[in-house]
């Protein structure tokens, strides 16, 4: 699904990204770890488009994407989150979702005047579908508060609930349970899982805790100093000295 | 005009840009707006440089000196009252211009109300312009350009010498304002705008000195002012020198340049010798800032 | 009765600002761009229509028409640069591109005759209202315009392209990331507005009957921003109510000058002073205006 070969991203003399190589299958989810400032949401930013890599390739579904603008990206497929959630202050939970929907009715002033009933009939599904997801993340009863006045982790949720809208193949999900509370944080797990199970979704996921990696992932990626230091299952990773010892001088 | 005038008319503009541009800049990389009203400060301390001057009856240099002192004050406490504010509620910079730009409103305006909207002149002899290299330069225009150095030196050791420059070098360089700073980041602003401010007056002065002086003089070079920021690339001090060098001689060259050649398109039409309409001389800096702003927007010397 | 005919004066004044005002709200309130510019589109608006009309003998249908098709034109090319500019760079370009505007319009004398302006400009169906009905008759022309445009505004903003504007300027690169082409869709709103401030011009135009570049300086785009800074952004009563404060303010303040000892120019001064401080407590104080943006509910 994903195929990112020899990518180099530099900020001034700092290599962020060095010649990371890595791939995502179809269907599967993929863990990405690391110290803080190991670059992983610069690996993120690159392949979403909104930095410009130095260096390497990216294929999604076959594809080049490397250079596209991330809005191209995000509609051949390919979402994000972000790692501190983006919420439009003054929109409320359900504008935020229906926002995201895909392909809308009305998104040009054209449409948006003179097809108004087929817009309204399209607004109407979208609504249903939004509505479902929010109750499945718990946010029914904010539908109609304003993004900006939710806490970090509700936006969090708010943010996958988001991109669910768009019916991506595959997900990049930076940090997607950090502040939400343990117990939404297993139903989350649960339901990312179930997602892929049924409808075959990728999923690649930054995530700091290794008991979420290690619980649903299939496969997971070690980045130190923009290298990928190891790559393996869970259990491999876990037992992987060079992983430990990142972890252990960077804390 | 030859091309030794086009010369020394650039260092003229750029000395007093350039002073405007470094309190710009600074604004700009501290805290991360765009001030419109920056240039309605340094007229603000030319007028008191007037005052001082003209009813007073100060010499003239003391007089800037001391105007543009009273102003960095001025700067200190319109911070003070409007901004500091709206950096305690957590505005986003984007409000921070656009109270700014009323500021600008209010300031310049006020301006007119005490000094009406007359030009004024410095007590200044007449200037018997000198010849060098065939070029025409008053000894006032050499002062400008000698003050404009002078100051341009004082900031360079200032950012080299002082904990306040580090910080300010620092904060270019990358982070924000909380972690650069081993002093306390409100002092710091404070002394930024004083900084800021005072410059300003300085170069606003010349600016006045060399042509008019009056209330709107603030709108009338603000695009240039943000023109020689932008293009030596924004939180950049010496940049702002070296954009204002840049625009000062765009600005000339294409005042003295003739176009027939451009129109007339090798032959194909005949015209005699076409230069810049007067009316559209405002406009030059305008079109160069968009023509910037096009294809060169993080300016010359990009930060790290 | 010179009060009554003052009245309508100053209603007809407040209806054409609040146009301009609504054109502006539309960019900056939805939309997120800060455009210091907006006088352009009323300048691009009057003087398209009135030379059409004067010069070129084009019916005035048409001529409205051109000019609003020719300010939507021009949002165009001004909305261009914020594909690669951040918004403050880009309105830093937005005030010289205002004045450029002008600018034009002083110089090229032979088009726009330069600073004496366009004199002679017609009434709308002059034949067919008795002559003291018409100041009545404008001021009717000019509220239906505004009532169409607010509906076709709040048609806009209500939609899924609204939602998206809205996005916009809360996060642009959520935006981004959710497959939106926001450059796309801020240049249609430039157009969008466009074609209001053209309309705006175009009956500026018509009324006052001539018009030179003295109308269109920088200080109308900072009554406009006054408007709906007082009015409230993301909402167009806000920008009505804003153009009424404001125009009622500017105006007769005028009037009043006759009873204050201050020359014209001082009192001029004194008025644009007042309303920077407005703009200035307001943010501070009220920056959500008089009117808030209305929160959109569903069931």
């Amino acid at each position: 699904m994903l195929t990112i070969k020899n990518l180099e991203k530099r900020f001034g003399s700092l290599r962020a990204l060095d010649d990371v190589s890595l791939e995502v299958e179809d269907d599967s989810i993929v863990g990405l770890i690391g110290p803080n400032g190991s670059g992983k949401t610069t690996l993120f930013n690159v392949v979403s488009g909104f930095y410009e890599k130095d260096g390497g390739e990216v294929y999604f579904k076959g594809e080049r994407i490397d250079g596209l603008p991330p809005n191209k990206i995000a509609k051949k497929g390919l979402c994000r989150t972000f790692q501190v959630s983006k919420a439009p202050e003054k929109m409320t939970v359900l504008e935020n979702m229906l926002l995201a929907a895909k392909r809308q009715l009305g998104e040009n002033p054209f449409s948006a005047l003179f097809m108004r009933p087929r817009v309204q009939k399209s607004e109407k599904a979208n609504l249903d579908m939004a509505l479902e997801l929010l109750d499945m993340l718990q946010l029914s009863q904010l539908k109609n508060d304003y993004a900006g006045d939710l806490s970090g982790g509700q936006k969090k949720l708010l943010s996958l609930g988001r991109v669910f809208m768009l019916k991506p193949d595959m997900i990049l999900l930076d940090e997607p349970t950090a502040g939400v509370n343990p117990t939404l944080r297993v139903q989350l797990m649960e339901a990312i899982r179930q997602l892929q199970k049924m409808e075959r979704k990728a999923f690649f996921i930054i995530e700091h805790s290794m008991k979420v990696i290690s619980n649903i992932c299939d496969k997971v990626y070690v980045l130190n100093f923009g290298k990928k230091i190891a790559e393996g299952t869970p259990e491999e990773i876990q037992q992987n000295e060079q992983v430990l010892e990142a972890y252990l001088s960077g804390a | 005009m030859d091309i030794a005038q086009i010369l020394i008319n650039t260092l003229v503009r750029a000395a007093e840009l350039s002073l405007l541009a470094i309190g710009l800049t600074m604004v700009f990389d501290i805290l991360k707006f765009a001030n419109f009203a920056h240039t309605d400060y340094a007229v603000l301390g030319a007028l008191f440089a007037y005052v001082f001057n003209r009813i007073l009856g100060l010499n003239l240099f003391l007089a800037i000196i001391l105007a543009a002192f009273v102003t960095g004050w001025v700067g200190i406490l319109i911070d003070q009252a409007i901004f500091k504010r709206l950096r305690k509620i957590g505005a986003k910079p984007v409000t921070l211009m656009i109270t700014s730009m009323g500021t600008a409103i209010a300031l310049r305006n006020l301006m007119r109300l005490i000094w009406t909207s007359h030009t004024k002149t410095y007590a200044i002899p007449l200037q018997k312009p000198l010849e060098i290299l065939g070029a025409r330069i008053t000894p006032l225009q050499i002062g400008i350009i000698v003050v404009g150095l002078l100051s341009m030196i004082a900031f360079h050791l200032l950012l080299h010498r002082t904990t306040f420059g580090k910080a300010l070098r620092a904060i270019s360089d990358n982070s924000d304002l909380a972690n650069a700073c081993a002093i306390d980041s409100e002092k710091m602003i404070k002394r930024m705008w004083f900084l800021a401010s005072a410059y300003g007056v300085i170069g606003g002065s010349m600016i006045a000195m060399e042509h008019l002086l009056y209330p709107r003089l603030g709108f009338d070079i603000i695009i240039p002012v943000f023109c020689a920021t932008i293009l030596g690339g924004i939180g950049n001090p010496y940049g702002a020198m070296l954009g204002a060098l840049t625009l000062a001689f765009a600005e000339n060259l294409i005042l003295a340049l003739d176009l027939a050649p451009l129109i007339n398109l090798g032959g194909l039409f005949n015209v005699g010798s076409i230069q810049i309409s007067t009316g559209y001389k405002p406009a030059i800096s305008f079109m160069i800032l968009i023509i910037v702003l096009l294809f060169k927007p993080t300016g010359i010397l990009r930060k790290k | 009765m010179p009060i009554i005919n003052f009245i309508i004066y100053l209603l007809t004044m407040i209806g054409i600002y609040s146009l301009l005002a609504m054109s502006l709200n539309f960019q900056v309130g939805f939309t997120g761009l800060i455009n210091f510019g907006q006088v352009a589109f009323f300048c691009i608006g009057a003087y398209t229509s009135s030379l059409l009309v004067v010069n070129a003998g084009v019916p005035v249908v048409v001529a409205f028409l051109v000019a609003m098709a020719l300010s939507g034109i021009f949002g165009y090319i001004m909305s261009i640069p914020t594909k690669s500019l951040k918004s403050d760079y880009w309105a830093i370009a937005t005030l010289a591109s205002g004045e450029i505007v002008r600018l034009v319009a002083l110089n090229e004398a032979w088009l726009t005759a330069g600073p004496f302006g366009v004199m002679g400009i017609p009434q709308i169906l002059k034949d067919l209202i008795p002559k003291d009905a018409y100041p009545v008759f404008y001021l009717l022309f000019v509220i239906a315009c505004i009532i169409m445009v607010y509906i076709f505004l709040s048609m806009l903003t209500n939609s899924p392209f609204g939602r998206n504007l809205k996005a916009i300027r809360d996060e642009e690169e959520l935006c981004l990331s959710l497959g939106k082409d926001t450059q796309k869709l801020k240049l249609q709103a430039m157009i969008v507005a466009g074609t209001v401030g053209g309309l705006a011009g175009s009956l500026f135009a018509f009324y006052i009957q001539f018009i030179s570049p003295e109308n269109f300086k920088p200080i109308e785009t900072f009554l406009m921003w006054a408007m709906i800074i007082v009015g409230g952004r993301g909402n167009f009563k806000g920008a009505i109510i804003g153009a009424v404060v404001i125009q009622l303010f500017n105006v007769s303040t005028r009037f009043l000058g006759n009873y204050v000892p201050l020359g014209s120019d001082s009192m001029a001064a004194l008025r644009m002073t007042i309303i920077g401080v407005l703009i200035i407590l307001f943010l501070l104080f009220r920056p959500e205006g008089l009117i808030k943006e209305k929160k959109k509910v569903y069931d």
